[in-house]
Formats: structure tokens, sequence, C-alpha cells
């Protein structure tokens, strides 16, 4: 493999930035479409009103929720591998940390798109802003529902302005190879960065403190997600494992998103000097890890329910393996905790094509984990004759179907406009001398 | 009232550039500013740069983030006065969540406003003075001399194995 230089890498980037042919409309195109068909599907059930969705008693809370937690736990990733490695200087983060970290502030926007899907009357939204008003009615921020929204309006705003700080050193170098008006564009957004010796001296403070308080954020942030089921008395959630439970599925979940992006890009931009098969099989190894930890989540809570004794709490971790939603339990521990063992074999996790499967198979059980977590548990709850079954309807699908056009519609509009893979950082890297994963 | 020259000495090789800046500053020529692709602690140390005061404006912004979530939870909690769950009205465990989340969405605000304080960004003057190269795998130098001494900066740069870029000449203030 050639050396990679700081030349090299600035042009492979660029080249990413030449513009598209019609192939790539096309595909932008029919993005576009399914997120209008997902918005039309909204519009439908504003208008119709929140019974055109499954959910009835007892199972208030379907898809939509399912989603939300879906995309928070998408987001996390970006965060660990552009905070967390960036604290444990693991060089192999570096190829990958942009687009882990525009996923993560897109997977955000389209999570948080989904309580407000969930509220059956959406213009009374404000309702959970603190503000003075005329109701005289205030927010009661003992309730999780009220961390959520300030832990999850934070993870978007922090996770944002970490990305654009982390963005100014390309976007200058963006401007000063670019002409005319994208010129003028991206020099107005880097907002005059020079590489300057005293803003060095600022930024790399500023970026660290980034990363220390990120750290922290994302813990905290699904965390306080599952706690809006830990803390309900509904047996299946009401167990205090749930918040490390959950942030290493999130984790998780998004690690194997990070693949499912990557490959394609890798492939597309011939970005194969600068992701390499040890950056992809290093995110495959953590995948592993994360993948035990949620595989020991699953084992606990059943060791905990059979030792606990509680009736209640048996019953429904008997009814999972083995009910009217077994099939979506059995994916769940296929998907999460058994396929991503075969990257314990180094040919399976240095081969893209099995790479980019399990990376599937991942995301299909993460969402399936959401689904059992969600549904089983508020469908039998304490009181038998209150007992029911849940199936989403097609404006749940629809739904659920632009929300994923609309995240890869907007993860697509960025990787052709601005720099997907940091430059800088990757110089920092061959600068160092350390390895990116050569 | 006299002109002032302004040349950078644009270097590919990080060690040279350091080995300019130590030497400029044992000339006569001040030295303006240094550019470079990457954060340099080489180029910091050569420098004597000090610690940023960016922390600052973080932990600030923390403190303040704090007691803002903390007393916004308890303040809305008050307006009710309501026992809910047996908990206290003004209950510490949960409102300490919300304190926490404000701590790390201000002092995330502390360090931006730091930042745009610190680096004075945006500023579109410094660009008039910049070699594109500088973004790209240049480490660039930039002095200044007198008209006459012009020469003299030039072939400094150029022996330690710069290039030369020389931009337009301001002038002095008298």
């Amino acid at each position: 493999m050639n050396e990679l230089t700081f030349a090299k890498i600035d042009q492979t980037v660029l080249d990413t930035l030449k513009p598209p042919d019609r192939s790539y409309w096309l595909t932008v195109g029919i993005l576009f479409a399914g997120a209008l068909a997902g918005a039309a599907c909204w519009i439908y059930q504003i208008l119709t009103g929140i019974g055109v969705a499954g959910m009835n008693n007892p199972v208030g809370w379907g898809t939509y929720l399912i989603n939300f937690v879906f995309w928070v736990g998408i987001a996390h990733s970006g965060t660990l591998i552009s905070a967390i490695l960036h604290l444990l200087r693991a060089g192999w983060r570096n190829p990958i940390a942009r687009a882990a970290e525009t996923m993560t502030v897109f997977a955000v926007c389209i999570a948080g798109l989904f309580p407000f899907i969930h509220l059956g009357r959406v213009w009374l939204v404000f309702y959970m802003l603190p503000i003075p008003n005329q109701r005289n009615l205030w927010q009661n921020f003992q309730s999780p529902l009220m961390f959520d929204v300030v832990a999850i309006s934070t993870y978007l705003t922090v996770s944002s302005l970490f990305w654009y700080t982390g963005m100014l050193p390309d976007l200058a170098i963006v401007r000063d190879r670019a002409t005319g008006i994208r010129k003028k564009i991206f020099t107005v957004i880097s907002l005059g960065w020079t590489g300057a010796h005293e803003q060095w001296r600022h930024y790399a403070r500023g970026y660290l403190f980034f990363a220390a308080l990120a750290t922290p954020l994302v813990i905290s942030v699904h965390s306080v997600v599952s706690w809006d089921f830990a803390l309900a008395v509904v047996p299946g959630w009401h167990t205090t494992i749930f918040a490390p439970y959950f942030v290493a599925g999130a984790i998780h979940s998004g690690l194997a998103m990070v693949l499912t992006l990557m490959i394609p890009i890798r492939k597309l931009f011939h970005y194969e000097e600068i992701i390499t098969v040890k950056v992809l099989e290093s995110v495959a190894k953590t995948i592993i890890f994360t993948g035990l930890i949620v595989g020991f989540a699953y084992g606990t809570e059943f060791f905990i329910a059979w030792y606990s004794q509680n009736p209640v709490e048996m019953a429904i971790f008997k009814y999972r393996p083995t009910g009217d939603f077994a099939l979506g339990f059995w994916i769940m521990v296929v998907c999460n905790t058994i396929i991503p063992l075969l990257f314990f074999f180094k040919k399976i996790r240095t081969t893209i094509p099995w790479l980019f499967g399990i990376s599937i198979c991942v995301n299909i059980g993460m969402w399936y984990e959401r689904f059992v977590i969600i549904i089983t548990s508020v469908s039998r709850d304490f009181i038998p004759h209150a007992w029911g079954l849940y199936s989403p309807t097609m404006i749940e699908f629809g739904i659920m179907l632009g929300a994923f056009c609309l995240f890869f519609f907007f993860f697509l509009l960025f990787v052709k406009h601005l720099p997907s893979v940091s430059m800088t950082e990757m110089k920092e890297t061959v600068e160092q001398g350390a390895g990116h994963g050569d | 009232m006299g002109t002032e020259y302004r040349v950078m000495g644009l270097f590919t090789d990080e060690n040279r550039a350091v080995s300019a800046i130590e030497a400029i500053k044992d000339s006569p020529w001040p030295l303006r500013r240094v550019h470079s692709p990457v954060p340099s602690h080489k180029i910091s140390d050569a420098l004597r740069l000090k610690k940023s005061k960016v922390g600052y404006f973080t932990l600030a912004g923390g403190i303040a983030g704090f007691f803002a979530g903390f007393l916004l939870a308890a303040f809305t909690a008050s307006q009710w006065n309501l026992v809910v769950s047996g908990k206290p009205v003004i209950a510490l465990v949960p409102f300490f969540i919300v304190g926490f989340e404000f701590t790390i969405l201000f002092a995330v605000f502390g360090n931006v406003a730091g930042l745009i304080h610190q680096m004075q960004l945006p500023e579109f003057t410094g660009l008039e003075e910049y070699d594109p190269r500088c973004s790209g795998e240049h480490f660039g130098i930039l002095a200044a001399c007198k008209a006459d001494e012009l020469e003299g900066l030039k072939a400094f740069f150029q022996t330690r194995g710069g290039e030369i870029n020389i931009f337009s000449e301001k002038q002095e203030h008298p």
C-alpha cells in the first residue's frame, strides 16, 4: 500500500465533493419520495386521529417509541467514536469519526421526531416547554419523560456543536480549494479559520473539553431513555439493569450502523487507503464486546426474574421466548448475541461482505430488541383480563419507512457536500506516525 | 512612516518549520503568525504558548448550568406544590438529573463562547495574509520586515528549505 501523505488525504476526500452523477440524484430523489410518503402518513394520522395507528389498550406504546429508542441508540456510537475513543487516543477512530458524528446528529433528529409523531395532538407539544403561560401549568421534572425532553435536546445541541466545531479546519481546506459561489459559502461557514497557532491553541483545548463533556452525556442520555421504562411499575421494565443494558445496546446498534454506512461509502468514494480493513476490523471487535454485554444483560434479566420468584416477572420472561411475540425475541437473541460472535473468526471480520451482512443483522436485531422490551411488557400486564396483542398498521410502517428514508437522504446529501472523513484528524494520525489500521 | 513587508516561509516538514521559528526569534524580524494544517505540539513548544483559557468559560458555563437546571426544576415543582409518588415537592434525586443535563449543556455553551471569544472568530481579515497551502501540507511562518531587509528575510527562509510568499506591503503606523 502507498504511504498516505497530507496531499493524498486531501485529494481523496476532496474528490468525493466533485459534482455527482445522475445515479446519485436519482437515489436522493427516491429517498426524498420515501420521506414524503412518511410525512403523508403522519399528516393523515394528524387529520384522522391517533387511532389509525395500531396502538390501543393495553399496548399504548408501539412502533413510534420503538423507533425513538432505536434511533437514539444509533446516535450513540457517533459520540462513542468521536468523544470516548478520542479521549482513549484510539487512532483507528479517526477515519470514521466524522461519518459517525454525522450519523449521530441525523439519528437524533430522526429520534426526536418520534415523540412528536406519538403524540395524539401534536399541536400541543409546547406544553412540554417550561415557559410562563396563562394555563398556569408547569412541567413536573420528577417524571422521566421530562428528563428525556431535557436529555435529548441537550444531546442534539451538544452533538451538533461538536460536529460543526470538529469540521471547522476541514471546511477551511475545502474553502482553499474551491472557486466561485462554493468558495464564498465555505468562506462563511469556515468562519475565517486559517490554522494560525493562536487558533489551534484554543481549538485543541476546546475540542478536548467537548470530548470530556460528551462522554458522560452519552451515557446519561440512554440511561435517561431507559428510565422512561424502568421507572414505570411494569413487569419486564421495572429493573435496575436497564441503564447499562440500554447504553451497551445503543453502542452495539450504533457501531453496526457505522459499518452499514461506511462500507458502501468506502467502496463508492475509494476510501480503501483511509478506511482500511483494519479500521473496520476494530469496529467488529468492539461489536463483539458490546454484543457480549448485551447477551449478558439478556441472561441477567431471566436470572433475576427466576431468582426473585416474583410470579408476574417470571410470567413475562416465560412469555417472551414462547408467547405471541416469540419470533421477535429469537430474532433479537440470534442477531444481537449469536451472529456477532462470528467476528471472533479473523477471516469473517476482515471480509467486507461478512462485515456488511452481520452489521445489517445487528441493526435488525436491535430494532427487535426494542420491540420485545416495549410490546411484550405492556401487552401482558398484571391483570390477565387486560392482556392484548399489537400489530403495527400500514400508517406506522409508512412513517417508519419515511424515517429511514429521511435519515439516508440527509446522510447522502452530507457525503457529497461536506467532507465525510476528517482530513485534519487523518493528517494528525499520519503526522504522529500512529497507525490507523495499517 | 515606512513600508512593512510580510513574508511567509512555507515548509512541508514540521521539524524544519520548528527550527525556522526558533531561529527567527533570534533575528531582527518580528514573527507575526504561524499557520499549520494540524495542531502541533512542537510548534506550540517553540512558540512557548501558554495554556488556553477556554476551560474557564467551560467551567463557568457548567456551574451556571447546574444551578439553572436544578432551580428550573425546583421552580416548576413549587408552582404546583403537589406531592407526587410520595416524593418531596423539591426532590433532590430527580432534580439532580435535570441539573446534570443542564451542566453539560451550559458547559458546552460556555466552551463554544470561549472558543469564539479566544479565537476571535468569525474573522475574515486574517485571510488577506494567508496562503491556502497552509491548510494542505505546508507550515507557514509569517514574519515582517522593512523594504531594505526583504532580501535578507527571503534568504533566511530559503536557506532553511522554505518556499516564499510575499504579501502586499502594509503602511506602518508612524
